[in-house]
């Protein structure tokens, strides 16, 4: 089945034009990677089928749903990590996961449950019962990854989930991706600028600068095609940069 | 549990644990406020203190007698007869002894009253250091009023040696009998206590209502704007919860910490006003009640509902401006330029009634949400429930448009994109 299905998608804001009518399909239980540089469009991408943004022209689908006029069973079915996302600080990482289990909680799984999962998740132990303006940024970006796939969702869209994260933190959560997408069977949608996490991480990639989708493959097609040793090579021959 | 009483939950919670506004909330009023009252009414007690007075007669007939006998009869007050020679001796003992008036009787005292002549007594108040000299002031009006009675017994006396009759009746030939006339009802209380209790209720209205609705959107304002600089209003945004929930639930929560701190308010400036103003009127024994003023059970279901609609344009408002900020700070900032112009002019109703005023400042006012709980307030006392009937429809149009356009921002991009950079637009980054 497919998860995802994006359809000449544009976004202007105001005279910048952020995304010139990309399209791309991602297949449930599928990791797909969106890479490129700063300011390529992979979070507006992103923010768009999360809902947040509308986009300009084209359109967008999450298992079939529209994300303008259906935004309400997309959100049902998703689950966002912004890239630079906070949680409460007033409230304990334990209460932080809480307060979101009950807001998922008529989704299937039962409060306790994902509680569970979050907080195994998180792997903060004892921590997790501390207030989040005492966590470091690591720990708090594994909150929040464990906010995000404790609801079990359908899609999750990861906007660069271990950026700026030291090696260790870095290695866990990338772990923890692969591991729900192969045991849970859940879709992810993952943005990256760091070419050689994705290729470690991703089934597919789509290779995006300036709002243009450049290349899309898998990391072994797309090396063999470039005839490249690794993804950032593939990236600097497609966007016609010579080495 | 529904998503919307989850929110509210979490809202309370995270206020709750707001530093800031604890204190705003709590060690303002219920400290601060009460321990200034404490230290106005202490002067004001030690200028309660027993006056006590240091006199020398130079005197040498019957009435310097009567003038002492009068003020030993005198409430709180001391007098200590001395002989000294002179003025400077008296202030010095004074002095030395902790007294805080001297008075001298001079010499042609007595003379002077039976020569039918003007005499005088001259009253020194000893200033101890330079304070605000209520002690001193309070002192010398004692000292008065004895004076005052004196100067009426002896015209008495003077008019009985004279003149037929009665004395007080010759020297006070008229004294006005007031009533007050209430909805056509008279009252046997002179118009100005009962202007002073309608005073303390048309005062106290509109400043708890500024209170209220100052720190009912400051709160909102916060809470939004801690959403956008915290990072989590992306995150809250994709919750599969209706955006129309999450801006309620939030505007609830706000307006349970809001009314919390309100209470606060009031129960530090009730401690602050009546610890020196201790004969307010409920110590007279008359209330609005006495009066025929009574807030019936649906006056005050009214007057309720007016409160509670404005609170809800306020919180609608308050919201919908923090999208434009960035930061708790600038959120905070903008709401107070918009809001204040909007609470200001409820002053006014503070000393006059809005069918008194002209009709352009009359519409003004009635435009203007928060000034129809304060009209309410009085209406429903006087049972005029016309004004406010119309009051409440047009806070339900205007509070339930102000919802809608919030929630309805809220549905937007606007609210992630939203920003308000004086004067010049900008989009977002990516």
């Amino acid at each position: 089945m497919t998860a995802i299905k994006v359809e000449n998608l544009e976004k202007d804001y105001g005279k910048v034009k952020a995304l010139r009518g990309i399209s791309f399909e991602v297949k449930e239980g599928e990791i797909f990677g969106l890479i490129g540089p700063n300011g390529a469009g992979k979070s507006t991408t992103l923010k768009i089928l999360a809902t947040l943004l509308m986009p300009t022209g084209g359109r967008a689908e999450v298992y079939g749903y529209d994300v303008v006029s259906e935004a309400d069973e997309v959100r049902k079915l998703i689950s966002y990590l912004p890239e630079e996302a906070g949680a409460y600080k007033n409230l304990t990482g334990y209460e932080y996961l809480q307060f979101m289990a009950k807001l998922y909680a008529k989704t299937g799984k039962s409060v306790e449950e994902m509680l569970k999962l979050g907080v195994e998740i998180a792997g903060l132990g004892e921590r997790i019962h501390d207030k989040v303006a005492t966590y470091s940024k690591g720990m708090t970006r594994k909150l929040l990854l464990a906010r995000a796939l404790m609801v079990m969702p359908k899609l999750a869209i990861l906007d660069e989930p271990a950026s700026g994260l030291d090696i260790i933190n870095a290695y866990t959560i990338r772990q923890t991706i692969k591991r729900f997408a192969r045991e849970e069977g859940v879709t992810f949608l993952v943005s990256s600028h760091n070419m050689l996490e994705v290729e470690f991480l991703c089934d597919r990639v789509a290779l995006i600068n300036k709002g243009i989708i450049v290349e899309v493959g898998t990391p072994k097609e797309l090396k063999e095609k470039y005839n490249a040793e690794n993804l950032e090579e593939v990236f600097m021959k497609a966007v016609g940069v010579k080495l | 549990m529904s998503d919307f009483f989850v929110i509210v939950m979490k809202e309370v919670r995270d206020l709750m644990r707001n530093k800031q506004i604890i204190v705003g909330m709590i060690i303002v009023p219920l400290i601060l406020f009460p321990a200034l009252g404490k230290m106005i009414s202490f002067g004001m007690s030690e200028a309660k203190e027993e006056t006590k007075v240091i006199l020398v007669n130079f005197d040498e007939g019957k009435y310097g007698n009567v003038l002492i006998s009068a003020l030993k009869a005198a409430p709180n007050v001391t007098v200590t007869l001395i002989d000294a020679q002179t003025v400077q001796e008296a202030i010095q003992k004074a002095q030395a002894e902790g007294y805080n008036v001297v008075v001298i009787i001079p010499k042609d005292f007595s003379k002077n009253i039976e020569a039918n002549e003007k005499t005088y007594v001259e009253v020194y108040a000893v200033f101890k250091g330079i304070s605000a000299g209520i002690k001193e002031s309070v002192s010398e009006g004692r000292i008065n009023v004895v004076l005052q009675v004196l100067n009426e017994e002896l015209a008495k006396l003077k008019i009985s040696e004279t003149v037929k009759g009665n004395p007080e009746a010759v020297l006070h030939p008229i004294d006005a009998k007031s009533y007050s006339v209430i909805q056509g009802r008279i009252v046997n209380v002179p118009p100005s206590v009962v202007s002073g209790i309608i005073y303390s209720q048309a005062f106290s209205i509109p400043l708890v209502l500024f209170i209220m609705i100052s720190y009912v959107s400051q709160m909102a304002a916060t809470t939004m704007a801690a959403e956008k600089e915290n990072k989590t209003l992306e995150t809250l945004l994709t919750l599969p919860v209706r955006r129309v929930t999450i801006i309620t639930g939030k505007m609830v929560g706000t307006a349970i910490i809001a009314l919390v701190a309100s209470i606060a308010y009031m129960i530090g400036l009730k401690y602050y006003i009546s610890s020196f103003s201790p004969e307010n009127m409920t110590q007279i024994g008359i209330t609005l009640k006495d009066l025929g003023l009574e807030m019936t059970p649906k006056g005050a279901l009214l007057f309720g509902i007016s409160l509670f609609l404005s609170i809800v344009f306020a919180l609608s408002l308050a919201m919908l401006i923090s999208v434009f900020a960035e930061d708790v700070r600038s959120a905070s900032t903008m709401v107070s330029m918009i809001m204040m112009p909007l609470l200001f002019p409820i002053w006014i109703l503070m000393f006059k009634d809005v069918s008194t005023l002209p009709l352009a400042v009359k519409y003004f006012l009635y435009a203007i949400p928060f000034s129809h709980p304060v009209i309410a307030s009085r209406a429903v006392l006087l049972k005029q429930y016309g004004i406010v009937y119309a009051g409440i429809a047009y806070l339900l149009f205007i509070s339930g448009a102000m919802l809608y356009i919030t929630a309805k921002f809220f549905s937007t991009e606007k609210v992630l994109t939203a920003k308000l950079k004086w004067g010049k637009k900008r989009g977002a980054e990516k």
